[in-house]
C-alpha cells in the first residue's frame, strides 16, 4: 500500500511532465485497436449483415420458386422443416425510374408481417390495407433507386401496362442478397394490389420460404424440396448463397483492415517499446534516486510497467469504445460478439505489456547510485560519419551523423519503427493505385464492355441494328449468361458466353491462354478452386439438362460472383442457350462516355432497348479509400510517436555536448542542424526502407488477397513513383519539421546554463 | 554510547574493464549514535565508494557492515532498499531531486514509501520544510530552486523518515559559499538534535564542522581523529574555522 501511494505520486508527476507524448501513445494504441475491431467486425458477424438480419427477421433457410401454388402441407411434412413463409405470389415487373430500368419482383404478402422471414422496417411503415397502393421496398434496392418513403414507384408489367405505386416503407430482409448483385430487386405489396397490377396468374410465380430446425440440414432439405416439387419447381436457393452474396465486398475490406491492424499493432508495440525505453533512458537518474530512497528493483520495474502499460490500456479502452462505436454507427445494433472483442482487447493488452516489459525490466536494474553516468555508451565515429568526414560535408552533418548511431538499439528501433508504418502506408497507396487502375483500365478486370444492352421489346435483329449503327460502339459482342450445375456440388455456377471463339471478347487472361476454338473456356480463380481443377483440365457441367463439356485453357481475372464464373464463346454453348443472344456487350470507342451512348441508344430505340451500365468493382469499393486514409492517419501517429521518442532521446544524450560544441565555436544554427541531422538520418533511413519494402510486397499482397477472394492474382498494382515520391517527401518533411522545434529550443539555451 | 554503524575490513574492487581497481582496501570503522563523522580525502581516495557501500547503494567485495547491531552486508539489493526506507537517509552532491515532482512531493515520497499515511506524510513534510525555511517553495518544481534551496529540500527528504543514519556525499560540492554555510548550519542543527551523520567531503573547512574526521587515502584510513568540541556558536557572523 505504501509503495502504491509513493508510486502513484511519481507516475502522476511523470505523466504530467510529458502530456503530449502520453496522449500520442494513447491515440496510437486506440487507433490500432479500433482498426482491429472494425476489421474483425467486417470479417465476422457484423459485416456479414446476413447473420444479424437472419436472426432479426427469423429468416427462412430454403427458398423455392414454383410455377403454381405449392401444397404447403407437403413441404411442411418434410423432415427437418420447422415452419414456412408463404407461399407468396410474385410477379416480375420493370421499375422505370428516370430513364433507368431495373428488374423487380412484386411479392404479395399479408398486411400483418409474417412470422418467418419477417422484413424489418428501417424507414416508414409496413403495408396496410388502408393504403392499397403502398409498397415496401427492400433497402439495397431502394438505395440503388434513390427511393424514400412517400415517393412514387413507376413500373411496367410483363404485359406492358404501366402502374404507379407509392413507397410506404423500406425494409431489410435476409431473403435475398443486395441489389444490384442480386436481381431482381424485391418489392412487397398487398395481395389485392398485386391482383390489380398483374392479374394474370400465368405471368407470376410462387415463392415459399422454409425455416429448418437445423441449418446444417439445408442441403438435404433443399434436395428433398427439389424431388417433392419436381416439375413445378423453377429454382431453389438457400441461405448460403444469400450469405455469400452479402459478404463479398466486406471480406475484402475486412482482410485489408486486419492486415493493417495486425501490422499496425506490431508497429504500435515497437513505438510503445521505443517510447518507454527512451523515457527510461531519460530517467535513469530519477530511477536511481528512487532506489536510493528505498524502492526495490521490482518496485521500480512495476512502476514503469504500470505507467507505460496504463497508457496502452487507456488506449485499448478508448479504441474498444471507438471501434464498437464505429461498427454500431455503420452496421447498426447487430455488432460483434463479445468473444472477439475480448480477444482483441486482451491480445493487444498482452502485446502492450510485453512491449513495455523489457524497458521496465531494464529500468529496474538501474544501479541505485544517482550520479552514475547515463551518457551514450559509444562515442566513436560511425562508419557513416567517417564517410561524411571524408567527403568534406559540413561539420554539423558529420556530428549529426555520428550522433545518430551512438545508441544502437534505440537507433534500430527508430528506423524500424518508422519503416513499418511507412511500409503499410505504401501498401495502402498500392491498394489505392489498384482501385484507380480498375477505374482507368476496366478491361483489365474483364470490363472491356462498358454497356450491356438487352433487346427489351425489340427483336434481336432490330437490337443488333441499333447497337451496330451507333458511332461510338467499336464492337458489339453478342452474349448469353446461363447457370450450369457443377458436378458434385448442389449449387450452380455462372457460365458467361460473350463473342465467339473466333471473334473473342477480350477476357483478361492472367494465366494460360485465351480460348481459340469451341469447347475451350477460361475460368475465374473462384471456379477453379470450387471445382478443384487446374488449367488444362476438362470439366463437365449441366446447362438446363444438357451437358456442357469444356477444356479450361486459361484463368481470367474475374471480379464477379467470387470468381465462380466460366467464360467462353457463344459457339461453345448449345444453340438453345445461345440463339438468340441474351444481350450485347458494347465495347465503346476510346473516350466515349457510356452514359451518352446509353442515352442515345435509348432515344434511338424509343426506349425499346434495355441498356445497363457495367458497375466497376472499384465503385463498390469506394469505402476502401476512406479506410485507407484513416489507416494512414493512425500509422502516421505511430510514426510520430517514434519520432518524438528519438528526438527526445537524442536531445537528452547530447544536451551536455551542446555546450561543448558551442564553446568550440558552432553557431546556434549549426547546433540545430547537428540535432536535426541526428534524428533526420534515422527518419530518412526508416522511411526509405519502409517504402522499399512496401513497394516490394504490395503487388504480391494484393494478388494474394485477389486469389483468396476468387478474383485471382494479377490485379495488384504498385503505387505510382510520383505518389511514392510525394509520400516519402511528406513523411521526411513532417519528421524534420517535428525534429526542428525541440532542436532549435535546445540550441538557444546559453552555454553556461548547466 | 551504542554503535550505530560498524564496518569490518571492508573491501571494494572494481573490475569494470578487466583490470581490478582497489577502491577501498580493508576499512574498519565504528560510528556511535549521535556522532557526526566527516570522511575526507582527495578525489579518487575511495570516500564516495565507501559511503555508497555503507548505504547499500554499491555492493561490497568483502568485509562486513553492521547497522544498529544487525549485519546488513549480506542483504540483497531489495533488502537494502527496504532497510534504507527506515534507517538510512541520503544527501547527494547533485541534490537528485525528482525533476517532475514538486518540492512537497519530493519530501513526502520517502515517508509514503515507509508506510506513512498521506496525512502523516504531509504533516511531516510541512514541519520539515518550515524548519528549513522552504514552506513557500512547497509547490515549486525543483528546477526553479537555487542550488542551496535544492540541497535543503534534499536534506528534508533524507530526514523525512527520521533515519538512524544520515549519509551525505559531498553535500556542499555544488554550492557557493553562502549556500554551503546554510546547509552546514542545518546539518549542525540536525546533529545537535541527536542525528548520526556520516559526511563525505574533500573540503577541510567543511569537515571541521564534524566531531570526528576520518582521512582516506588510496582506499585506506590514514587518520581518524576527534576534533575537540568547541563552545557553542555565539551567533556572531562567520564561524572561526580551526585548521588543524
Amino acid at each position: 500500500m505504501s509503495t502504491v501511494r509513493a508510486g502513484s505520486r511519481w507516475i502522476r508527476a511523470d505523466l504530467r511532465a510529458r502530456r503530449g507524448q502520453a496522449l500520442l501513445t494513447v491515440l496510437a494504441v486506440a487507433g490500432i485497436v479500433a482498426a482491429l475491431l472494425t476489421a474483425a467486425t467486417l470479417l465476422e458477424e457484423g459485416t456479414n449483415p446476413w447473420r444479424g438480419l437472419f436472426a432479426q427477421t427469423n429468416g427462412a433457410h430454403v427458398w423455392a420458386h414454383t410455377r403454381d401454388q405449392p401444397e404447403l402441407g407437403r413441404l411442411l411434412a418434410l423432415d427437418g422443416v420447422a415452419r414456412a413463409a408463404g407461399p407468396y405470389r410474385s410477379a416480375p415487373v420493370t421499375v422505370v425510374q428516370e430513364g433507368r430500368k431495373d428488374p423487380a419482383a412484386l411479392r404479395a404478402v399479408p398486411a400483418t408481417p409474417p412470422e418467418v422471414s419477417r422484413p424489418v422496417i428501417v424507414e416508414g411503415q409496413w403495408l396496410s390495407t388502408a393504403q392499397p397502393d403502398g409498397v415496401v421496398v427492400e433497402r439495397s434496392f431502394a438505395r440503388s433507386l434513390g427511393l424514400r418513403p412517400g415517393e412514387p414507384l413507376a413500373m411496367n408489367t410483363l404485359s406492358g401496362a404501366r402502374r404507379v405505386l407509392y413507397v410506404r416503407g423500406i425494409a431489410d430482409t435476409a431473403d435475398q442478397g443486395f441489389y444490384p448483385e442480386w436481381t431482381p430487386g424485391l418489392v412487397w405489396v398487398l395481395p389485392v394490389t398485386l391482383d390489380q397490377v398483374e392479374p394474370s396468374l400465368g405471368r407470376s410465380e410462387w415463392v415459399t420460404g422454409l425455416r429448418l430446425k437445423d441449418e446444417d440440414a439445408t442441403q438435404v432439405v433443399a434436395q428433398r424440396v427439389v424431388v417433392t416439387l419436381d416439375e413445378q419447381l423453377q429454382r431453389v436457393h438457400t441461405w448460403r448463397e444469400v450469405r455469400a452474396a452479402m459478404e463479398l465486398d466486406n471480406r475484402l475490406l475486412g482482410t485489408l483492415l486486419a492486415l493493417f491492424g495486425v501490422v499496425g499493432l506490431v508497429a504500435a508495440a515497437l513505438a510503445l517499446a521505443n517510447a518507454a525505453g527512451g523515457r527510461v533512458l531519460g530517467q535513469l537518474r530519477d530511477l536511481a534516486t528512487l532506489k536510493s530512497l528505498g524502492f526495490t528493483r521490482r518496485q521500480v520495474a512495476l512502476l514503469l510497467i504500470v505507467e507505460h502499460g496504463a497508457l496502452g490500456l487507456l488506449g485499448i479502452g478508448l479504441g474498444t469504445v471507438g471501434g464498437l462505436g464505429v461498427t454500431m454507427a455503420v452496421f447498426g445494433s447487430t455488432s460483434l460478439a463479445p468473444l472477439p472483442v475480448v480477444a482483441i482487447a486482451g491480445g493487444t493488452a498482452l502485446v502492450v505489456l510485453a512491449a513495455v516489459g523489457l524497458p521496465a525490466w531494464r529500468g529496474g536494474r538501474t544501479p541505485p547510485i544517482p550520479a552514475a553516468p547515463a551518457a551514450p555508451p559509444r562515442g566513436h565515429l560511425s562508419r557513416l560519419a567517417r564517410l561524411a568526414l571524408l567527403v568534406r560535408l559540413p561539420p554539423a552533418l558529420v556530428l549529426g551523423t555520428r550522433d545518430a548511431f551512438t545508441r544502437r538499439l534505440p537507433a534500430f528501433l527508430t528506423v524500424f519503427g518508422l519503416a513499418v508504418p511507412m511500409m503499410m502506408i505504401t501498401i495502402g497507396l498500392g491498394v489505392w493505385a489498384t482501385l484507380d487502375n480498375f477505374l482507368k483500365n476496366p478491361a483489365q478486370v474483364g470490363q472491356t464492355a462498358s454497356l450491356i444492352v438487352k433487346k427489351g421489346k425489340l427483336t434481336p435483329a432490330e437490337a443488333e441494328l441499333f447497337v451496330s449503327r451507333d458511332p461510338d460502339v467499336r464492337h458489339a459482342y453478342p452474349g448469353s449468361t446461363v447457370n450450369a450445375l457443377a458436378p458434385g456440388e448442389a449449387r450452380s455456377v455462372r457460365v458467361r458466353a460473350i463473342g465467339t471463339s473466333t471473334e473473342r471478347y477480350p477476357f483478361p487472361v492472367a494465366e494460360g491462354r485465351m480460348y481459340t476454338r469451341p469447347g475451350e473456356a477460361v475460368a475465374g480463380q473462384g471456379l477453379l478452386d470450387l471445382l478443384g481443377v487446374r488449367i488444362g483440365d476438362r470439366v463437365r457441367l449441366t446447362v438446363g439438362g444438357s451437358p456442357l463439356i469444356v477444356r479450361i485453357v486459361g484463368r481470367a481475372v474475374e471480379p464477379d460472383l467470387d470468381g465462380e464464373v466460366l467464360s467462353l464463346g457463344l459457339d461453345s454453348l448449345a444453340a438453345k442457350d445461345s440463339v438468340p443472344p441474351g444481350f450485347y456487350a458494347l465495347h465503346l470507342r476510346e473516350g466515349a462516355d457510356p452514359d451518352e451512348v446509353r442515352a442515345r441508344l435509348l432515344a434511338a430505340s424509343g426506349e425499346g432497348l434495355e441498356v445497363q451500365r457495367v458497375v466497376n468493382p472499384a465503385e463498390r469499393l469506394t469505402i476502401l479509400r476512406v479506410v485507407i486514409v484513416a489507416l494512414i492517419a493512425v500509422l502516421a501517429l505511430i510514426g510520430l510517436a517514434n519520432l518524438l521518442t528519438a528526438s527526445a532521446l537524442g536531445l537528452r544524450d547530447h544536451a551536455s555536448d551542446l555546450a561543448v560544441l558551442k564553446a568550440m565555436g558552432l553557431t546556434p544554427r549549426q547546433v540545430t542542424a547537428t540535432l536535426v541531422t541526428a534524428t533526420g538520418l534515422l527518419v530518412v533511413l526508416g522511411v526509405f526502407l519502409g517504402t522499399a519494402l512496401g513497394a516490394l510486397f504490395v503487388r504480391g499482397l494484393i494478388d494474394l488477397q485477389g486469389h483468396a477472394s476468387g478474383v485471382g492474382a494479377g490485379i495488384g498494382r504498385a503505387p505510382q513513383p510520383v505518389t511514392l515520391g510525394l509520400a516519402v517527401l511528406a513523411a521526411v518533411g513532417a519528421a524534420l519539421a517535428v525534429a526542428l522545434i525541440p532542436a532549435r529550443r535546445a540550441a538557444r539555451v546559453p552555454v553556461t546554463a548547466r | 554510547m551504542s554503535v550505530v554503524l560498524k564496518a569490518v575490513n571492508l573491501v571494494k574492487v572494481y573490475t569494470d574493464s578487466g583490470v581490478p581497481v582497489h577502491a577501498v582496501r580493508g576499512v574498519d570503522l565504528e560510528i556511535e549514535a549521535g556522532e557526526f563523522v566527516a570522511i575526507m580525502g582527495p578525489s579518487g581516495s575511495g570516500k564516495s565508494t565507501l559511503i555508497h557501500m555503507l548505504g547499500g547503494l554499491d555492493a561490497r567485495t568483502s568485509g562486513e557492515i553492521w547497522l544498529d547491531g544487525r549485519r546488513v552486508d549480506t542483504l540483497s539489493e531489495s533488502g537494502w532498499a527496504l532497510l534504507r526506507r527506515r534507517k538510512v537517509g541520503f544527501v547527494f552532491q547533485n541534490f537528485n531531486l525528482v525533476a517532475n515532482m514538486t518540492v512537497a512531493d519530493n519530501v513526502e515520497l520517502p515517508a509514503l514509501l515507509a508506510g506513512a499515511s498521506p496525512r502523516e506524510a504531509r504533516e511531516r513534510r510541512e514541519d520539515l520544510l518550515a524548519r528549513l525555511n522552504l514552506t513557500e517553495r512547497a509547490d515549486a518544481p525543483p528546477g526553479q530552486l537555487s542550488g542551496g534551496e535544492q540541497q535543503r529540500v534534499a536534506l528534508a527528504r533524507a530526514l523525512a523518515n527520521r533515519p538512524s543514519l544520515l549519509l551525505a556525499d559531498e553535500p556542499t560540492g555544488n554550492l557557493d559559499s553562502r549556500n554551503t554555510r546554510d546547509v552546514l548550519r542545518l546539518l549542525g542543527e540536525v546533529h545537535r538534535d541527536g542525528q548520526t551523520i556520516v559526511m563525505v567531503t574533500h573540503d577541510a573547512r567543511v569537515a571541521a564542522l564534524a566531531d570526528r574526521v576520518v582521512s582516506l587515502l588510496d582506499g585506506e584510513i590514514v587518520d581518524d581523529g576527534r576534533i575537540p568540541r568547541r563552545r557553542p556558536a555565539t551567533g556572531t557572523a562567520g564561524e572561526v574555522i580551526d585548521l588543524r
